[in-house]
């Protein structure tokens, strides 16, 4: 395999507060987990570099994704469109266990569309850990998911479950 | 001089600074900005300031003076496990060697507190959330699909619509009194409202007084400081007042007053109260035959008499059972964190043929003891561990003959059978009868039954 081109990618994370998106993030670049909930004020940018992939046109390219965790988007306020911008994707999370934290996310959705309009994206359905296997969330997430036209994975930042599969399966839509 | 400006200014500010070509290539920083930047090969902006990746567009836009700014608020970073904030601006520099100013601003102080409010308003948040979920949780947890309890979900959805109906829940024990109220409360205009619960049972006279009506400083010996009670409490929500067949008859009076007034007074105050609330109030005692012994007041019972509702009892809900047990199923697998996926064949009919006598509050028991026995991923009938009477030891089992039945013939039989179950006891053949010992004596000398 030739060498790969290291590409830069700005990845943001989207979704309600306490939903664990920066518990997906300390999972994903440090592989660590701490229940303990801080409030996420403004953003905090980490990054990882993902194993190098062979591009349909024969290029090997290897992803450096710069992690935009961002603070919940309850409310929006006027300095989120700033993170935004420059944004190949996002990670839209929700938390399988509270169902009001999935309302916000076809209009964070939108929002983020209108500034990056060929952004990717990618559903986590975090919090699996404290469902049981039949609990009808997971019914209802998948058509969730189906409704905003995203694909979805069940995850875990406490097992780390999907964890990484997510993020891969992002970049593999750059 | 330019350089000697920024100098003077970021030093002033306490601000990191650096000047970008319009190649977006670092050309002279201040040392605050060495702090901040990763150590790299190359003086890209982006590259040394990560935050700017994906930014390179505008970079370029505010070069070329297209854009006169951009600010990034809020970037978090860490030093030696403590966290610093900074809100990052890109300014148009309007010269070749400084078409772009960077400037990181500390905002940690202020940030920090911002971090504070915004904690403490999501937790806020968060509660109001599950507070509102509960209330939706309520209205769709009266379980089943029977025919008694369709008709009392229909009602408790009329009911709910108007605040103001006082309301008696009438049902054995373990039937979901509680739970109705609940739902009656949750669904109705004032969810957002304090549901106050008390169990008149459950406290002594004297104390149950003070809890109700609350007290002022001095009203007693230990009535150290002034207190409200529960009437206070429930202001504008619901006061759901449980076993209320056992309120003593001189709180009935108070009580009776209340709710006629919408006024009380404190213990140990002159001071009248203004009160509002819907009242529930819930008993498995007969009210009317409380009332026939002088043990519940009249007026009081005929206040509370609006609307009742008959709770039915679980042996009455036929397959509701097995819904209701799914449910508990559903609840202990997400408290306990196991997966049981339901019942076996033989732990279904084992629950449709118990008797149930602690009704629903013994399915949730029952439930909650298999599940934590359970090893398999059905629940077994042994597991259930359930004693006692069975539905069908408790109903007598009758077949029709083809030709159909003489109903004196039957009654002479059954006379006989009790009579010699009882041997030759009357008054335990009655009792087996469900009569009284002059009725089944009136009724052996009709048919000429001797023993």
């Amino acid at each position: 395999m030739q060498e790969p081109v290291l590409i830069k990618k700005k990845v943001c994370l989207l979704g309600s507060f306490n939903v664990g998106k920066t518990s997906l993030v300390r999972r994903f670049v440090y592989n660590v987990f701490d229940d303990l909930y801080l409030s996420t004020l403004g953003v905090k940018v980490s990054q990882k570099i993902l194993p190098a992939i062979e591009k349909p046109d024969g290029t090997v390219v290897q992803y450096q994704l710069m992690i935009w965790d961002i603070e919940g988007q309850e409310k929006f306020t006027d300095y989120l469109p700033g993170y935004f911008t420059g944004s190949a994707g996002a990670v839209l999370a929700v938390d399988l266990t509270r169902k009001n934290s999935w309302t916000i996310i076809p209009d964070l959705m939108q929002r983020f569309k209108d500034i990056n309009p060929e952004a990717a994206f990618v559903l986590a359905a975090n919090k699996l850990d404290l469902l049981p296997e039949d609990h009808a969330h997971l019914k209802e997430i998948a058509d969730f998911a189906k409704e905003i036209n995203v694909s979805h994975w069940l995850t875990s930042a406490k097992t780390g479950h999907n964890v990484e599969h997510f993020f891969h399966d992002l970049a593999s839509s750059f | 001089m330019e350089e000697a400006i920024l100098n003077r200014i970021s030093t002033h500010l306490n601000a990191a600074y650096a000047c970008v070509s319009a190649e977006r290539r670092v050309l002279q920083h201040n040392r605050l900005f060495d702090r901040l930047a990763d150590k790299k090969s190359t003086n890209f902006i982006e590259d040394l300031i990560p935050e700017l990746v994906g930014l390179e567009d505008i970079l370029t836009e505010i070069a070329t003076g297209r854009r006169n700014a951009y600010v990034l608020k809020y970037i978090q970073r860490q030093k030696a496990d403590k966290t610093f904030y900074y809100n990052f601006h890109l300014v148009h520099g309007a010269s070749p060697s400084c078409a772009v100013i960077f400037w990181a601003e500390d905002v940690t102080e202020q940030a920090l507190e911002r971090q504070e409010l915004i904690q403490k308003k999501n937790e806020i948040l968060l509660l109001q959330q599950l507070a509102a979920s509960r209330s939706s949780i309520f209205s769709s947890s009266i379980l089943g699909n029977s025919e008694p309890i369709r008709r009392l979900r229909e009602m408790v959805q009329k009911i709910s619509r108007i605040s103001s109906t006082t309301v008696l829940l009438q049902g054995e024990s373990g039937t979901g009194k509680n739970l109705v109220a609940k739902v009656l409360h949750y669904n109705s205009a004032q969810a957002h409202y304090p549901f106050v619960e008390i169990n008149c049972a459950a406290i002594p006279e004297s104390l149950l007084e003070a809890e109700l009506f609350g007290y002022e400083k001095g009203a007693f010996t230990n009535a150290v400081t002034a207190r409200a009670g529960l009437l206070e409490e429930a202001h504008q929500g619901t006061l759901f007042l449980d076993e209320i067949g056992e309120l003593p008859l001189k709180l009935q009076a108070k009580l009776l007053s209340v709710l006629e007034s919408k006024t009380f007074r404190r213990l140990g105050s002159n001071k009248p109260k203004e009160v509002d609330f819907r009242l529930i109030a819930a008993t498995n005692r007969n009210l009317p035959d409380l009332v026939r012994k002088g043990e519940f007041r009249e007026d009081l019972f005929y206040r509370l008499n609006v609307v009742t509702l008959h709770l039915p009892p679980l042996r009455e809900m036929g397959k509701d059972v097995l819904i209701i047990a799914d449910h508990f199923r559903q609840v202990f697998n997400l408290e306990f964190k196991k997966n049981i996926k339901g019942f076996s064949e033989e732990a279904q009919k084992a629950l449709l043929q118990y008797h149930w006598p602690g009704n629903v509050r013994e399915l949730s028991n029952c439930v909650e003891r298999a599940m934590i026995f359970a090893d398999g991923p059905l629940i077994k009938p042994d597991e259930l561990l359930l004693q006692g009477v069975s539905k069908e030891e408790t109903v007598f089992p009758v077949n029709f003959p083809e030709k159909g039945l003489n109903l004196q013939e039957l009654e002479i039989k059954l006379i006989n059978a009790a009579l010699e179950k009882a041997k030759g006891n009357k008054t335990e053949a009655a009792r087996l009868l469900g009569l009284t010992r002059d009725t089944l004596r009136y009724r052996m000398e009709k048919y000429g039954l001797k023993f």
